[in-house]
């Protein structure tokens, strides 16, 4: 039973075509990776499923729901929850405070204008959760803004759970970061797929962390699906790597 | 060990205001200077709810503060005369106008905002304006005066009485003041912090923004119109300057110069300017050039507040 | 009622006209620089005025051509003092800034001469109607009308066919691009904001002729020009040109059927755009968030 299902989609902007006739779909428990050359249409496929912007044409289902044209504060509330290529947080507020925005608007309490003490006790105890997760726990009351990028990324990545989602997208979580915090954020990764059954799809460039974590490859390129397979039979597919993995060589 | 100190802060800031009417004099004020201190305080936090805690940059308030004004004032010359009633009608009044412009322009962000606020501010002030029979005109609506509230079992003389009024006044603004302090620590004001601080992220952890700065925009005009009520009772006149886009960039600089980011910076912005404009007009005809040139100061050397700045230096010491 | 309705559509082309000179020039400065100059109407005024003060010396057309060079000149100043220090900051410093700006030019025009109505000498044969039928069409209102398109088809050949007016474009679009190119981005930001002002000196002194100088005369424009840009499309000059003739006919047209509501109708178009199309008539996609 597939959770995501994309039909067909495509986005035009102006003359150019970023994504054309895409689909894909993705299964209850997978980890799905997205990979293609740079301009491929990766993230604008993500920003199509967040629903950052509707498709040109085309149709996306969630869970057998039909979600093309739901605005992206409805896609959270049921279940779609998405991190940035460029971290995006709350840079003048704390770690905690970051998670707590979070797991208020996941608790449905954006619009109080107060929380009863029980309310507010499980508020705190899902942030603390959450802060343990991530290994965050003795960062918890600094500015993020003055943290390393990897702690700034579990934090946003644990803001997305917070959310408690059913399918988590991940815009390449490990840009810029050295090698022991890409080893840690993959880590985390397999940990919330395994441990936790979370359907995540994923963009990445890092051909390790792919090959590592993914039971799905799909491979974009120039806006369209070039390739679509298990990690070995992407690895072998001719077309990938003249196309792709040629050139990344 | 901060928050015990933003405690003593408080503190400070709640006995100073309280006991303002005893020593103003000495400091060579009057009672109804504090009095326009206290509703220029509200005013200007009311616009900070937005400005400062929100992030969007609103630049016509003064419609809702003067249509406060004209609420209470035609109230009580034409209809009721009744100082409750005159505030009740100028606050819905106020409010419901910011209801309807609100959903205009929710969807705005920026500079486009404010530019479409501004433009929406200067409606009133041509109703104001033009509808002269009712208004008044360019000469503002006077032949009417605040009235004693009557308590039931006896009335306060708010009128004759300076130190009532400044009292009545003070009250208004504790209220607001201790309403919107909870609103920002509430988990709705946390969404509107998260807007301020990253739209996007905040749109996608679920919050519909443009839902929410249209609250906020309506929460801040709220109390914006309950000054601009509270003002026209101390002057018994409202003026059509008081809607005019000047008396918006007024609130707007009061915010900044006193520090946006911080929730007393507007009381302290709205002390300074007032004062200093109250003593630039016994000093020149030409202190309107003086307001320019201290906006342009503000702007160039005290962008963070004064607040702020003492907040930054705590912080760096 | 042919020639009523006749002459207040005119009139309301004249007032279109004058709307969109100061708000072309107040959209090349916000478009390429993030600016909202709130002291547009200051420099109007200040143009009017230089023109009254040098035209005893130098004539009417003298006044015409100087004035608003002039006017330009301060205008370079102020952005090379002030304004520039503010590029890249939250919008809102630069608009308090302009704020300030906008009470020391209304109040310095005030001080330097008067705050009463000062009277606008235009040449004689100027002031004559041209047809007994249509008495309203004066020599100077035609010529102010033929003049505004002479000058906004200027600036559009200046924007289209000089290399400081593809700059000044290309970086509208894209400033860092621009910069990426080798383009000197802080000269290029003054040549435009003057450009801008140019234009607000000259319809002030346009504006002298019809009205009349006094101080508040930029205030009282000023907005109608703000709407003309959020009726026509934020990032669009030509959508500023339609906002402000549409805008202006629109408010003479209502003249002849409602005269109290001749103010009133621009702000309902304005609400009506954002109800229907918040980017306004020809404003570009995604530019108002």
């Amino acid at each position: 039973m597939s959770l995501l299902q994309v039909d067909n989609v495509s986005r035009q902007f102006g003359s150019l075509v970023a994504v054309q006739g895409v689909s894909m779909s993705v299964a209850a428990g997978e980890l799905r990776a997205v990979i293609g050359p740079n301009g491929a249409g990766k993230t604008t496929l993500f920003n199509l499923i967040s629903g950052f912007f509707p498709p040109t044409s085309g149709r996306m289902t969630f869970d057998g729901r039909d979600v093309t044209r739901l605005p992206p504060h409805r896609r959270v509330a049921i279940g779609i929850a998405r991190t940035f290529q460029i971290t995006e947080v709350f840079p003048d507020l704390t770690v905690a405070e970051n998670l707590r925005i979070a797991v208020e608007a996941a608790a449905g309490y954006r619009l109080r204008p107060w929380l009863s003490q029980r309310a507010a006790r499980e508020v705190r105890d899902r942030v603390d959760a959450l802060l343990e997760l991530g290994s965050l726990g003795a960062k918890a009351d600094r500015p993020i803004a003055e943290l390393p990028h990897g702690d700034q990324r579990a934090t946003e990545i644990m803001m997305a759970l917070a959310l408690r989602p059913r399918l988590l997208l991940l815009d390449e979580p490990t840009a810029g970061m050295g090698d022991q915090e890409t080893y840690d954020i993959t880590r985390l990764v397999r940990r919330l797929h395994q441990d936790r059954e979370l359907s995540i799809v994923l963009i990445e460039h890092d051909m390790r962390v792919i090959f590592h974590l993914a039971d799905r490859i799909l491979v974009l390129a120039e806006g369209k699906v070039l390739a679509e397979g298990t990690p070995a039979e992407i690895a072998a597919d001719e077309r990938v790597q003249a196309a792709y993995l040629g050139k990344a060589a | 060990m901060k928050a015990l100190a933003g405690r003593y802060v408080d503190l400070a800031i709640w006995l100073g205001l309280a006991t303002l009417p005893y020593w103003i004099g000495a400091a060579g004020g009057y009672t109804s200077l504090g009095t326009r201190v206290v509703v220029m305080a509200l005013a200007a936090t009311a616009l900070n709810f937005l400005l400062g805690f929100t992030g969007v940059l609103s630049f016509g308030h003064a419609a809702y503060f003067g249509l406060g004004a004209y609420g209470a004032g035609m109230t009580i010359k034409y209809l009721v005369p009744s100082t409750g009633l005159g505030i009740l009608v100028g606050v819905a009044a106020g409010t419901a106008a910011a209801a309807i412009v609100g959903a205009l322009i929710a969807r705005l962000r920026g500079v486009y905002f404010a530019m479409v606020t501004i433009a929406f501010g200067q409606v009133f002030y041509f109703i104001a304006f033009r509808w002269n029979a009712v208004t008044g005109g360019d000469d503002g609506l006077s032949g009417w005066r605040r009235l004693p509230i009557d308590l039931g079992f006896g009335s306060i003389d708010i009128l004759g009485n300076d130190q009532a009024f400044y009292y009545l006044t003070l009250a208004g603004f504790a209220v607001a003041v201790a309403v919107m302090a909870a609103l920002l620590r509430s988990p709705f004001g946390r969404s509107l912090l998260a807007i301020r601080e990253n739209e996007r992220r905040a749109r996608f952890l679920g919050i519909p923004v443009e839902q929410h700065i249209w609250l906020s925009f309506v929460v801040s005009c709220f109390f914006v119109s309950l000054a601009g009520a509270l003002y026209a009772l101390l002057n018994n006149f409202a003026d059509p300057h008081d809607l005019r886009w000047d008396q918006s960039g007024d609130f707007v600089i009061m915010a900044v110069l006193g520090g946006m980011r911080t929730f007393w910076g507007p009381l302290v912005g709205a002390a300074i300017f007032v004062v200093l404009q109250d003593y630039l007009s016994t000093l020149t005809d030409n202190w309107m050039s003086l307001i320019g040139v201290f906006f342009i100061l503000v702007v160039m050397f005290f962008p963070r507040g004064v607040l702020g700045m003492l907040r930054r230096r705590k912080a760096t010491s | 009622m042919t020639q009523l309705f006749l002459f207040n559509v005119f009139n309301g082309l004249i007032i279109g006209a004058f709307y969109a000179l100061m708000a072309l020039g107040l959209s090349l400065i916000l478009n390429l620089s993030g600016v909202i100059n709130f002291a547009h109407g200051g420099f109007l005024a200040v143009g009017g005025y230089l023109a009254y003060t040098l035209m005893p010396f130098i004539g009417f057309w003298g006044a015409l051509a100087v004035a608003p060079l002039l006017t330009a000149l301060i205008g370079l100043l102020v952005e090379f003092v002030l304004i520039r220090r503010l590029y890249g900051r939250d919008p809102l410093y630069s608009l308090l800034l302009t704020f300030g700006l906008a009470f020391i030019l209304e109040d310095g025009t005030r001080y330097i001469w008067g705050a009463a109505t000062v009277p606008f000498d235009i040449p004689d044969w100027m002031t004559t109607a041209l047809s007994d039928q249509f008495f309203f069409l004066t020599g100077y209102r035609l010529f102010m009308v033929l003049l505004v398109f002479a000058a906004v088809a200027a600036l559009f050949l200046l924007l289209n066919k000089t290399r400081l007016g593809l700059r000044i474009r290309a970086g509208s679009g894209d400033l860092e691009t621009v910069s990426a190119l080798g383009v000197n981005v802080r000269v290029l930001r003054n040549l435009n904001f003057g450009l801008g002002i140019y234009m607000a000196g000259l319809a002030g002194v346009l504006a002298a002729g019809m009205l009349g100088l006094q101080p508040t005369i930029g205030s009282a424009l000023i907005m109608p020009s703000f709407i003309a840009i959020i009726v026509g499309g934020l990032g669009s000059l030509p959508g500023t040109l339609l906002g402000g003739l549409l805008i202006g006919v629109a408010s003479g047209v209502v003249t002849v059927f409602f005269p109290s509501a001749s103010e009133a109708v621009i702000y309902v178009m304005m609400g009506v755009v954002l109800l229907v199309r918040p980017r306004g008539l020809l404003g570009e996609e995604g530019r108002v968030q």
